[in-house]
């Protein structure tokens, strides 16, 4: 057991705080207010320059060779200076095309996703298939070389500003579940492919992707047809290190800090003893995210770390807003700021990315070997 | 006791909810919040068919005023219910049209509506203060939470009799109580029945048992709420039992906006379904009241004070 990062590790954290000094005005972690995505575009692109959205890959594939550690170390920064969130080209979809990928598709996109030109989003959630993957109905019919995709994926991430969407679609019989999907990559240009906006209670959006008969060509289809659940499964386990990094909550408290302090009510006993309950529930949540990355580390399959880390963590997020809320009198509903903001934003964290009871349920299964 | 509404009462909200599903409700109240305006139609029909004067009314009285705050708030009445209904006749003041503000933590803070406002409570001390309001001085401020803000600027004001901050904040903290459990109500309807038709997993939502219990907590704290704030009105707003209600329904609204938008799902976060019409209103209740501990501290202050 060994709690610290190495010595190389921590002056590579040096680097990347000194490479965050020239991005520290871009909001792009929560994407507040004005569009955001050219400013996020040029911090992946500086950091593909740089070889950091492919820390870890293999050094087979371009990468970097190098620990996870490395990469937890990169976004955990990013997150405390809210510059931006890790992509899921560089991360999730290429670690897949890495394990599931054919020669040609590994050709084809590895070496823009490692320098940051392009940009994936998912499309897993439907609106009929939420925490429900297996319900997915998105259809791809076969024909010749090209599969026909009918159907609509809701609550699609940044779908507005990416290149690709990895899409879970169901290329089996309709009531086949998870034995009858897999994984397409669209591209969003292609004609029948339509992105429309879901305005959000955080001022941002999610999307809608609508297929009218897009014609996508089956050498993007990722592993075999029909087995789509385990390219996404495993594609899920690679990135629980940065999905949710703590330093986020870090940052979070410190706010509300700053905000009580302007507002003079720091001192007092109740919300002193609020803000020590707040900042041992922090230190909670960063144990749990080095457990989950020794885990990541050791190469464990760490679902349940993972779910541990992502409960305490998303929870806290919306804890340690609502304290500033519920502390704050009529000034803390005056728009744009950090109080009121994070309130709205926060309480997507439970529910994307992996709702908290999805992640129970997950807990009770496999840590404890209950079932219903 | 009797805990049942007696046929006046259901009369009265009866009469008030089909004039509430045709002047209030979600549409209305989507299309007035994108202009950020009070709904002077609404006031001048319950100002017509007597609603506004119910407080001080023969055959009803406060508690009947304060189920009424409640149903407005439940559909979403763009208007001032709580100064209007309850906290003016309280006073014994003229009902001024157009909205009213208070403010029980001294004049900086922004007030709902308070770019309409033309009258303003203000809570000093024991003293009770009516300033008038000069609405091209008001200066709106955005906000996110259902309600149009604006800072207010007093123009010239008089004073009330010593002790009448007391009936101001008590009569405040009831009638935001009572605007909170008929939203919360709502919120909770809204959740319920959608579990009811949600089906994950091949099974209805609400046919899980984690999240049948988890409504059932919710409902019980809705009830709780609403009998605390219906027998803090019935007593004519004693400075406990009114901070008492305060002090439960705004830390009830915290668990129900939590636990509603958790249980909705991804569809409950986007400004096209009506969840947050309620949930984020409710957050400006809590707000309006200085916080949820200023309720809380009251209500230790009236009972180790009253001890003392």
């Amino acid at each position: 057991m060994d709690f610290g990062f190495t010595r190389e590790e921590e002056s590579f954290r040096d680097e990347v705080l000194g490479f965050l000094d020239g991005y520290r005005d871009l909001d792009g972690y929560f994407h507040r207010g004005a569009d955001t995505a050219d400013g996020v575009r040029r911090v992946y692109r500086a950091l593909g320059d740089r070889g950091w959205l492919s820390l870890s890959w293999p050094v087979e594939f371009g990468g970097g060779g190098r620990s996870p550690a490395y990469e937890f170390i990169l976004w955990d920064e990013m997150a405390y200076a809210r510059v931006a969130r890790p992509p899921m080209g560089p991360g999730l979809v290429a670690k897949a095309l890495m394990s599931h990928g054919t020669g040609e598709q590994r050709d084809r996109f590895l070496a823009d996703l490692r320098r940051g030109r392009t940009g994936f989003c998912l499309g897993y959630s439907e609106p009929d298939a939420g925490s429900d993957l297996a319900a997915v109905r998105t259809k791809a019919r076969r024909d010749g070389d090209e599969y026909v995709v009918d159907g609509a994926k809701c609550w699609t991430s940044n779908a507005h500003w990416s290149d690709h969407i990895w899409l879970l679609c169901r290329t089996g019989a309709p009531d086949s579940r998870s034995r009858g999907l897999s994984v397409l990559i669209v591209p969003l240009s292609t004609p029948g492919v339509t992105v429309s906006p879901i305005p959000t209670l955080d001022g941002g959006r999610l999307n809608e992707v609508r297929f009218d008969g897009a014609r996508v060509p089956a050498a993007n289809r990722v592993g075999p047809e029909n087995e789509g659940w385990q390219v996404v499964g495993s594609a899920l386990a690679v990135e629980r290190h940065v999905q949710f990094p703590p330093k986020r909550l870090r940052r979070d408290l410190h706010d509300l800090l700053d905000d009580l302090e302007a507002a003079g009510v720091h001192r007092d006993p109740v919300v002193r003893r609020r803000l020590q309950d707040l900042a041992v529930r922090v230190a909670e949540v960063e144990a749990l995210a080095l457990a989950l990355l020794g885990e990541v580390i050791s190469g464990e399959p760490a679902a349940v770390p993972a779910a541990y880390h992502k409960l305490a963590g998303t929870v806290l997020a919306q804890d340690i807003a609502r304290t500033g809320m519920e502390l704050g009198t009529a000034r803390a509903l005056v728009k744009g700021t950090d109080t009121e903001f994070l309130w709205r934003q926060s309480i997507l964290e439970t529910i994307g990315g992996g709702t908290s009871e999805v992640l129970r349920g997950l807990i009770a299964r496999q840590e404890f070997g209950l079932r219903a | 006791m009797d805990f049942d509404p007696s046929p006046t009462q259901r009369a009265l909200l009866d009469a008030l909810g089909t004039l509430l599903s045709r002047s209030a409700g979600t549409d209305r109240s989507r299309e007035l919040a994108e202009r950020g305006a009070y709904d002077h139609v609404l006031e001048a029909v319950l100002r017509r068919d007597g609603f506004l004067d119910l407080f001080a009314s023969e055959d009803a009285g406060p508690l009947e005023a304060t189920l009424a705050v409640e149903l407005i708030a439940a559909e979403l009445g763009a208007v001032t219910p709580v100064p209007h209904l309850l906290v003016l006749p309280a006073l014994g003041l003229e009902q001024p049209a157009g909205p009213v503000v208070a403010s029980l933590d001294g004049p900086a803070g922004p007030v709902r509506y308070g770019a309409e406002a033309t009258q303003l409570l203000l809570a000093d001390g024991d003293r009770c203060v009516v300033a008038e309001l000069d609405p091209a001085a008001a200066e709106p401020v955005p906000s996110a939470y259902g309600y149009p803000l604006a800072r207010v600027v007093p123009a010239w004001h008089r004073e009330l009799a010593a002790g009448t901050a007391g009936t101001l904040v008590n009569w405040w903290r009831v009638g935001a109580s009572a605007e909170a459990v008929g939203m919360m109500r709502r919120a909770l309807d809204l959740t319920v029945a959608y579990t009811k038709d949600r089906t994950v997993f091949r099974r209805s939502l609400g046919s899980f048992q984690a999240l049948q219990h988890r409504l059932a907590e919710l409902s019980v704290l809705v009830e709780g709420a609403r009998w605390l704030v219906y027998e803090a009105a019935f007593n004519g707003a004693p400075a406990e039992a009114s901070a008492v209600a305060a002090a439960h329904t705004m830390t009830a609204l915290g668990r129900l906006t939590r636990e509603t938008h958790q249980i909705m799902g991804a569809i409950g976060l986007t400004t096209e379904h009506d969840l947050h019409l309620w949930t984020l209103r409710l957050q400006a209740q809590r707000a309006e009241l200085g916080g949820g501990q200023g309720p809380r501290r009251a209500a230790a202050d009236a009972r180790w004070a009253a001890a003392s």
